[in-house]
């Protein structure tokens, strides 16, 4: 009887200190990667924003007044911890440059000058922003890798797991290292260059750019991501950005091509063509 | 450097028949939810053709010496140094060190079915097919132009895809990572950093309207080895003068800890007399790193403005 007591008071301990993590953290056990003691990941993933626009809360803008209201920028809550991104003032110049300067320009002699979105031109789109394009993404996990496969411009990632190798040499889409905090995915990526963006809103970084992202199983069709932004050449102090991901539930969902590559020829050797009739 | 060169190409081993691997070797490669584990960084480079050359008719194997002096060509203009101080010295050497052929494997052809090695006959369709496509893009490739706009390049120069499926080794970027998980196989090609993802779970093939670069393949395990079958092909890229209709069945089987014998079967009754097979031995390499292509591309860039500045000279049409 003494004994049986002991079982039900430790039980009361355990719920309590269940009761008492539930408030702190998600309770959200994820299913196991099979024969592993690792949550399972694989899956169809796309965030839920407006980020790809502007990483900022956004009021609606117009588009291109010749569409109408068909590519006009919706409104967005954001994704910035805080709203703020915490840029040195020369770089908030930039910021605004960038943004002005999006799309072929032809300056006051008559020259074209380059667009200077890189989503525009195809570009492999960096991390964290292919995790927030409007566009799928394949998680593959191995037990030795985990590949990430983005739609946008067929992008790739490959995440080590067992072994933290430092980046070989800048790249568009960086060098992840991985490693689990319990349930939590923590991806290390540096070696990041500067020629991507945050979003259409010209939200940049450099090639100091250190990301630390987490992802962590919220519900079986659910991940939380988190990213924190190191970056001391362009801001002032790390800042984070958080949105949930969703699993692709529609019906014969599958990974699918979106190579943007002659979709972007126009914008990028457009001037360049031969121009007939003249 | 060529000795060196030359012991790592004996080091490489003849493909062996799928029927060669032992059950208890099979059992120690396999994922810890029990698949077949093919899973890391491959290289499928070889120098050995995809066609039986005219030479080696009626023979499969070269002999020993035979293929040392294949791969004493290779490891040549790989390190194609001379005389230091002589214009040979500088002369390709600067260039020939980051090709990435691959040795001879032994054999005079990848292609093994028909067992002449060579590409069955064309039927007419394909025949005259295939004349329209080497006037409209090999020409252009070869620098006789003209390029009035980007369409007028290569798939490969214009950064969209490196070769169709099947693919057959070049001269460098082999490489291919193998991730799985339960119910599905990935592929990672890094020419031109895309990821073939192979759904295991029986689910049928995309509604036939829809046509990918890569096609759509479906894919289970017979026994140790993976079977994928891919369809839907655009009308852009082609294989050898295949249709979008080609029918390709690829097989892996893991043979050692760093091989895998991979073997495809194409089929398309509108460009060949018959279905052809060839095998292809994918040996184990290091890291694969991000092949950015488009970002800059330079070259295609230079070659529209260079085409667009001649037009403006004397005399040009």
């Amino acid at each position: 009887m003494r004994r049986c007591l002991d079982v039900a008071s430790s039980a009361a301990v355990v719920s309590i200190l269940a009761v008492t993590a539930a408030a702190q953290a998600p309770t959200y056990k994820a299913a196991r990667l099979a024969g592993t003691d690792r949550p399972n990941l694989h899956g169809l993933w796309q965030a839920l924003t407006e980020a790809n626009w502007d990483i900022q809360a956004h009021a609606a803008q117009p588009g291109p007044p010749q569409f109408g209201a068909l590519y006009a920028e919706p409104a967005g809550p954001g994704i910035v911890e805080g709203n703020e991104i915490p840029y040195q003032p020369w770089a908030m110049a930039k910021k605004k440059e960038n943004f002005e300067k999006r799309l072929t320009r032809v300056n006051t002699d008559g020259v074209r000058l380059e667009p200077l979105d890189p989503e525009a031109k195809c570009y492999l789109p960096g991390v964290p922003r292919a995790n927030y394009m409007p566009f799928p993404f394949e998680i593959i996990q191995g037990d030795k890798k985990i590949l990430v496969a983005y739609e946008f411009a067929s992008a790739s990632r490959l995440i080590t797991l067992d072994k933290a190798e430092p980046a070989p040499v800048e790249s568009y889409m960086g060098w992840s290292n991985g490693q689990w905090d319990g349930d939590t995915l923590v991806v290390d990526v540096t070696g990041l260059n500067d020629k991507t963006w945050f979003d259409r809103a010209g939200n940049f970084h450099s090639d100091a750019l250190h990301v630390v992202e987490r992802w962590t199983p919220a519900g079986p069709d659910v991940l939380q991501y988190e990213a924190t932004i190191e970056d001391p050449k362009v801001f002032t102090r790390p800042w984070k950005m958080s949105f949930p991901l969703y699993r692709r539930l529609d019906r014969n969902a599958q990974f699918l091509e979106f190579k943007c590559v002659p979709f972007s020829e126009e914008l990028v050797y457009g001037h360049l063509r031969k121009q007939t009739g003249k | 450097m060529l000795m060196r060169i030359l012991v790592c190409a004996v080091a490489f081993l003849v493909v062996m028949p799928v029927g060669a691997q032992t059950h208890s070797q099979a059992q120690s490669w396999r994922t810890p939810w029990g698949d077949p584990d093919l899973q890391g960084s491959w290289s499928n480079a070889t120098t050995t053709p995809l066609e039986r050359p005219a030479k080696y008719a009626g023979r499969e194997f070269l002999t020993k010496q035979e293929q040392a002096a294949q791969n004493t060509v290779t490891a040549v203009a790989t390190d194609k140094r001379d005389e230091r101080g002589t214009p040979d010295d500088v002369n390709g050497a600067y260039n020939g060190f980051w090709w990435e052929r691959g040795w001879s494997d032994g054999r005079t052809s990848l292609i093994y079915d028909p067992p002449d090695g060579r590409i069955p006959a064309m039927t007419s369709e394909g025949k005259k097919r295939q004349g329209q496509a080497r006037r409209s893009q090999n020409e252009a490739y070869r620098g006789a132009g003209p390029y009035n706009g980007p369409e007028d390049l290569e798939l490969y120069t214009r950064c969209v895809v490196r070769a169709a499926l099947p693919r057959v080794p070049t001269g460098y970027d082999n490489n291919y990572e193998i991730v799985q998980t339960p119910g599905s196989v990935a592929i990672l090609q890094e020419q031109i950093h895309e990821t073939r993802i192979i759904a295991l779970d029986g689910r049928p093939h995309l509604d036939s309207g829809v046509r990918q670069w890569l096609g759509d393949s479906r894919g289970h395990w017979e026994g140790n080895t993976l079977v994928v079958e891919t369809t839907n092909f655009g009308d852009q890229v082609t294989f050898e003068g295949s249709t979008p209709n080609m029918r390709l069945v690829e097989r892996w089987t893991r043979m050692a800890d760093d091989r895998i014998d991979y073997r495809f079967t194409v089929e398309d009754p509108a460009t060949w007399t018959r279905p052809w097979s060839a095998a292809i031995a994918w040996t184990k390499t290091g890291n694969l790193y991000e092949y950015a292509c488009h970002e800059d591309n330079y070259g295609l860039y230079g070659i529209l403005a260079g085409s667009r500045a001649q037009e403006k000279e004397p005399g040009s049409k």
